[in-house]
């Protein structure tokens, strides 16, 4: 037997022998070419009954909600002490939680009536806040009740500005659910989308709470540039509130 | 008069008016609006008693509504003419107990009621906007590109024109409509029950 005889090529049995473990190295070769796609897919097909659950997503919106408000409560802190340094707002605002014992949402008056007056030291023109921003200023109060202007009111008009383009304006209830941004500017520049918050020139409200979000602009309106305003608060299903006593 | 002058406490029933439109239930409202609570107490006492009892319970009604509500407008003449219209009514006509005519008088009134506030806020409105004008200057059209935006006439409080060709006839609207329907069952038990009383001391 000639020394070369083992280069030639294989017969046709061995070589049908070996087919299948040329097949199984040649998808080797493709698993590690394309970086591994069919093992991480594969992973994640058998593995995905044991997936991270709902409960876990839960855990970490709380923790990102405990975070939210830690960082909330600091940036208020900070906020407050730079204003007393600018000597912006000396008092220490004060709140008074009051139940809301009956709701007028729409209709010719849209007010609510506040179970705390001016025995817990509510005055008329203080704002009353709700979960999701400003809803309203004290209309008139008597000693244990206070009625509340909602913003929807058309006798409520509250200074706001667009926080992102600096623009101020008048928020201004038409009688609908959704009061109208009456701009001072000719140019508002405002988008749908747009945060808009009680303007920080106001003396009327606590300055930069959230009030609504822009829906529509429409620049050409008369006599002002104008946009609907979607509140924040849901004002037909308010229980409890809170009023800004000074 | 006979209930008025006789027995005066009846009256005080008037109270649970403004209590009812306080507590005015959120299933009994129509596009967020509630019933005229005023009207339907004030249909079956005028028209079971008169129309001098009714204008007085008119007036007297209107003063609670307009406490409860701020604002420079108000609701008495209105109330103080329905009192009387029905009064009269129920002194003049055959006796109305039919719940269609019941219904009919109380969409009037209603309607009659929301007109009134509205022709208040317009021409509130209206005074309002031209003194705005008069401080500012006209501020339409090109001016509004040369002179910007007159805040006096943005910050004018109130129902405005085109609030009220909007969302105020929408109200007005609603409060018909559910005042009217609501009459037939609640003025007639109340009829049947201040005509019992006044017949009782008649005997």
């Amino acid at each position: 037997m000639p020394a070369w005889r083992w280069l030639r090529f294989p017969q046709g049995a061995s070589l049908r022998r070996i087919a299948p473990w040329l097949l199984v190295l040649l998808a080797l070769l493709a698993v590690r070419l394309s970086k591994g796609a069919v093992l991480a897919d594969a992973y994640a097909f058998l593995s995905r009954p044991f997936w991270p659950g709902t409960a876990q997503a839960e855990w970490l919106r709380s923790a990102r909600r405990v975070e939210d408000g830690a960082r909330l409560a600091q940036l208020e802190r900070d906020n407050q002490r730079l204003r007393t340094l600018l000597e912006l707002q000396e008092q220490n605002p004060s709140r008074v939680t009051a139940p809301v014992i009956s709701r007028e949402g729409a209709g010719w008056w849209q007010q609510a009536l506040l179970g705390q007056g001016s025995l817990s030291g509510i005055r008329a023109g203080q704002a009353v806040l709700g979960p999701g921003g400003l809803v309203g200023l004290v209309g008139s109060v008597t000693p244990t009740t206070a009625t509340v202007t909602l913003l929807t009111d058309p006798r409520s008009r509250v200074g706001v500005w667009v926080g992102r383009t600096q623009h101020h304006g008048l928020l201004s209830g038409v009688g609908t659910a959704r009061p109208l941004l009456r701009f001072l500017e000719k140019d508002p520049q405002a988008r749908p989308g747009d945060v808009v918050v009680t303007s920080p020139a106001s003396t009327l409200v606590p300055p930069n709470l959230p009030v609504g979000v822009i829906q529509t602009v429409d620049a050409n309106a008369d006599p002002a540039p104008e946009a609907v305003v979607q509140l924040i608060a849901p004002l037909s299903a308010l229980d409890w509130v809170q009023v800004q006593v000074r | 008069m006979d209930l008025l002058t006789r027995q005066p406490r009846l009256a005080a029933t008037a109270l649970l008016v403004p209590l009812l439109v306080l507590a005015s239930p959120g299933w009994l409202r129509l596009d967020g609006v509630g019933p005229c609570w005023a009207v339907l107490w004030l249909l079956p006492w005028a028209l079971s008693d008169g129309p001098f009892s009714g204008a007085c319970a008119g007036l007297g009604l209107g003063l609670l509504m307009d406490a409860l509500h701020p604002g420079g407008v108000t609701q008495v003449p209105a109330l103080l003419l329905l009192g009387w219209w029905w009064g009269r009514m129920g002194r003049r006509a055959p006796p109305i107990q039919r719940s269609f005519s019941l219904g009919l008088l109380a969409l009037l009134g209603t309607a009659l009621l929301g007109l009134t506030l509205t022709l208040q806020w317009g021409v509130l409105d209206w005074f309002g906007a031209r003194e705005a004008l008069q401080q500012g200057g006209a501020v339409t059209g090109r001016n509004l590109v040369d002179q910007g935006v007159n805040p006096a006439l943005l910050a004018l409080p109130g129902w405005r024109w085109d609030d009220l060709a909007g969302a105020g006839f929408q109200v007005l609207l609603a409060q018909t409509l559910l005042t009217a329907l609501l009459a037939p069952m609640l003025c007639s038990l109340q009829l049947l029950f201040w005509r019992q009383m006044g017949a009782g001391w008649r005997r």
